[in-house]
């Protein structure tokens, strides 16, 4: 085919002019939000989820009409996929404002990409008493960081025990006392399986940091990293909770601790259980699976937190067929903690409009909007009620926030800033240590050992 | 004077009939530029960029958040001293050998059972049904298997009791068990390409010949031996290329299954490239880890072409 020089320029014209025409699209201009100067808050969720958050925008809206909010549901398979995607966000030169973090990425950001928040909290002290009142200094303490805050909470879920109540019945048992062992765990797990035949497991739990192995190893009084407190937050301390003692500047988790022996006892502890068939392997990933399995009838206790309980409704469990306990006393019974709030970035032009969206959030008129149903469990405990709870919670409901009363070295997830690199080395050797046999457990400790020393020392 | 006269006009001549060709290659050759340019800004853009780049890359430490920083030779370094890294090629050289054998197996005895006498519906539903699962997303299978092989729950662990069988750790217990499951799965999802391969040289193969080689008395074993297999071993190089470069990525199938697991007996290459990019943000490492993946298959690769000249028979 012959192309006349004119033709060439005309489809060279009628090419520049496309180009221009979808310039936006090609820069991503057109994208929505981006380019406006609308306060951009980064969530872990679908288009559905920011929806949701629609009441919570308007009533903030409000208050502050001057300052436009945009949502922006970032979908992720976990916290870790979900930071990435935040990262690769920074990367891009697009970082939102605000973002979700919970306590598994809060000493990431607050190492590398969080504006701390001390100055703001010193100038509205008076407006946030009334939030500090409300809220457990435990989940204030997991969001400092080398003696700032970075984050105010909103939300949180302890590793408590769900147990199938008919499952129960069936075994002949009552509801366990708050106070009981290990040992009594034992006896449930295995009447439960007794009596429950077939594709049933008295004990099912998942491989991932929260509700893994560490509750276990929280009430061994051990962890898999050595854990101490930073220096520093007695400005905050002392001005809003001045009766607490024992409080820091929050968490430190430098070194690896595989190699306590009451981390191996742990561990062999719970590689008995499977061995014995009372325990599942631990499954790989979330909960989604879980739910639908505990609902169906098929497993017996479990870990999870008041984040379950919206989810087993919508599953057509009633109130009556499960209930929530807290988890056995071993040397301890402290128990394990994650928590979420938004965090301000370090980058953000709007850090002052940010400030103001986070006050709106954790005020009790921007909690009632961000938690209309018992999804997650809020951190003020005014708003956890018989009313909160009507028709869909456990009976014993009250457990969720006693975890943290009664239980008051209760604490958060060790993750520190390399968390995703220790989260792999810690998932990566649980399995083969409680499926192995009881002379390799200490191997695989060592084993973990070096990874998690790898983990910390290459990502520092 | 005649030499004089003509020699202008025959310079004259040959300098318009040169520009005329000039004039008139001009254009074609703009055209031909002018389509090959989307491909080839396309392919600038987002495959010889990113290859420079990570090239580049493999000498910092960037963690996308600080700005990157020159570490010389130290990511490839610490890739040797690291024993997940060293355990994830040998893992992924296993799956290699394992995998490609069992391809390369099933796929030539199901290509010539279908070639075999039988009705064409059946032929039909055969072939559909050996190349259907590689159109499916490996994720999506994976996921599907991973709640047939869970050991608590899965069908086939149900099945197993039911008659009196114990449970299987299929994605839980160490070697072998998980690495099997892994490549099960796998192999089950992409011997479809190869068969498809073979159903293709096979269909090349000169019916003559067979002939020929009947009336001379060859039976069935000899046939395959003397005949199939040569005219077929130039659709075996390709396929078996193609499958080591495959299986040498192995990342879908053992990502969902068993996330590496248990320890790092699943754990493969390309799995380990995208944990300390994607998860652990050590983006020059990951770019260390890729290039020594590229070198290895082209290493490969060409080895398999030098190995190719001893027992490919062209014709």
């Amino acid at each position: 085919m012959e192309l006349s020089r004119r033709a060439l320029i005309a489809l060279a014209g009628a090419g520049a002019v496309g180009t221009a025409l979808s310039a936006g699209r090609l820069v991503g201009a057109d994208i929505p939000g981006r380019g406006s100067d609308a306060l951009t808050v980064a969530i872990l969720g679908t288009a559905q989820d920011a929806a949701a958050r629609a009441d919570l925008v308007a009533a903030f809206n409000k208050v502050h009409p001057d300052i436009r909010v945009r949502i922006m549901p970032v979908q992720g398979q976990d916290w870790s996929n979900f930071f990435a995607k935040i990262l690769t966000l920074v990367a891009a030169g697009t970082p939102p404002d605000v973002v979700v973090v919970a306590t598994e990425g809060a000493q990431l950001f607050a190492d590398r990409l969080a504006e701390p928040l001390d100055a703001y909290v010193r100038r509205d002290a008076a407006v946030l008493r009334e939030y500090f009142d409300d809220v457990h200094p435990s989940l204030i303490e997991a969001f400092m960081y080398q003696g700032s805050l970075f984050q105010l909470p909103i939300d949180f879920n302890a590793a408590n025990l769900y147990y199938n109540a008919s499952a129960l019945r069936k075994a002949n048992l009552d509801r366990p006392a708050d106070d009981w062992t290990t040992d009594d765990f034992l006896s449930v797990a295995r009447a439960m399986g007794r009596s429950n035949p077939g594709a049933f497991r008295p004990f099912f739990w998942t491989n991932r940091l929260w509700g893994g192995v560490v509750p276990w190893l929280y009430i061994n009084d051990t962890s898999f990293l050595t854990e101490r407190k930073a220096s520093g937050g007695e400005w905050f301390w002392s001005r809003f909770y001045p009766h607490e003692t024992g409080r820091g500047g929050g968490y430190e988790w430098t070194e690896p601790n595989a190699e306590d022996p009451k981390v191996a006892e742990t561990f062999e502890f719970l590689r008995a259980m499977v061995a014995e068939g009372i325990g599942s392997s631990p499954a790989q990933g979330g909960g989604g699976e879980l739910v639908a399995r505990f609902a169906q009838g098929q497993i017996g206790l479990t870990p999870a937190g008041g984040f379950w309980v919206e989810g087993l409704s919508e599953g057509g469990m009633s109130q009556e067929s499960y209930d929530v306990s807290f988890f056995p006393k071993w040397k301890t019974q402290r128990h394990q903690f994650g928590a979420a709030g938004y965090a301000i970035m370090r980058t953000s032009q709007r850090k002052d409009a940010a400030w103001e969206w986070v006050k709106f959030c954790v005020s009790r008129e921007g909690m009632k909007f961000a938690f209309p149903k018992p999804s997650t469990t809020p951190v003020r405990r005014s708003m956890l009620t018989d009313a909160f709870y009507a028709g869909k919670g456990p009976k014993h409901w009250r457990v969720f926030y006693d975890t943290l009363d009664r239980f008051p070295t209760t604490g958060p997830i060790p993750a520190p800033p390399q968390q995703a690199a220790v989260e792999s080395a810690l998932i990566k050797n649980v399995v083969g240590a409680v499926t192995g046999s009881a002379a390799n457990v200490k191997t695989q400790m060592s084993i973990l050992n070096r990874d998690l020393a790898l983990a910390l020392r290459r990502n520092s | 004077m005649t030499a004089t006269g003509t020699t202008p006009t025959r310079a004259r001549g040959a300098t318009a009939s040169s520009a005329a060709t000039r004039g008139g290659s001009r254009a074609p050759a703009l055209m031909t530029w002018g389509f090959l340019a989307p491909t080839l800004i396309g392919l600038g853009l987002f495959t010889f960029v990113p290859i420079v780049g990570s090239l580049l890359l493999a000498f910092f430490r960037w963690d996308i958040i600080t700005a990157p920083e020159f570490v010389g030779l130290a990511n490839f370094v610490d890739l040797v001293a690291d024993p997940m890294v060293r355990v994830s090629f040998l893992n992924t050289f296993g799956f290699v050998i394992v995998t490609v054998t069992l391809q390369l197996g099933i796929a030539l005895v199901l290509a010539l059972g279908v070639q075999s006498a039988m009705p064409t519906w059946l032929r039909t539903i055969l072939r559909s049904a050996y190349f259907f699962p590689l159109i499916l997303s490996a994720a999506s299978v994976s996921l599907v298997m991973a709640y047939l092989f869970n050991g608590d729950f899965g069908l086939i662990n149900q099945v197993l009791t039911t008659l009196g069988l114990p449970a299987v750790g299929w994605l839980t217990s160490g070697f072998p068990a998980a690495a099997v499951t892994v490549l099960v799965v796998y192999v089950w999802q992409n011997f479809g390409f190869t068969f498809l391969l073979f159903v293709g040289g096979l269909a090349a193969v000169p019916k003559e010949v067979y002939e020929a080689c009947s009336i001379d008395g060859a039976t069935g074993w000899r046939k395959f031996r003397m005949i199939t297999l040569p005219l077929l071993s130039p659709t075996i190089l390709v396929a078996s290329v193609m499958a080591v470069i495959s299986a040498l990525q192995i990342f879908d199938q053992p990502y969902v299954l068993t996330r590496g697991g248990p320890g790092d007996s699943t754990r493969t290459a390309v799995m380990v490239i995208f944990e300390s990019a994607f998860q652990q943000l050590q983006f020059g490492r990951a770019s260390a880890i890729g290039i020594v993946l590229t070198l290895i298959i082209v290493a490969v690769t060409a080895v398999q072409f030098r190995l190719s000249r001893r027992f490919v028979f062209y014709g």
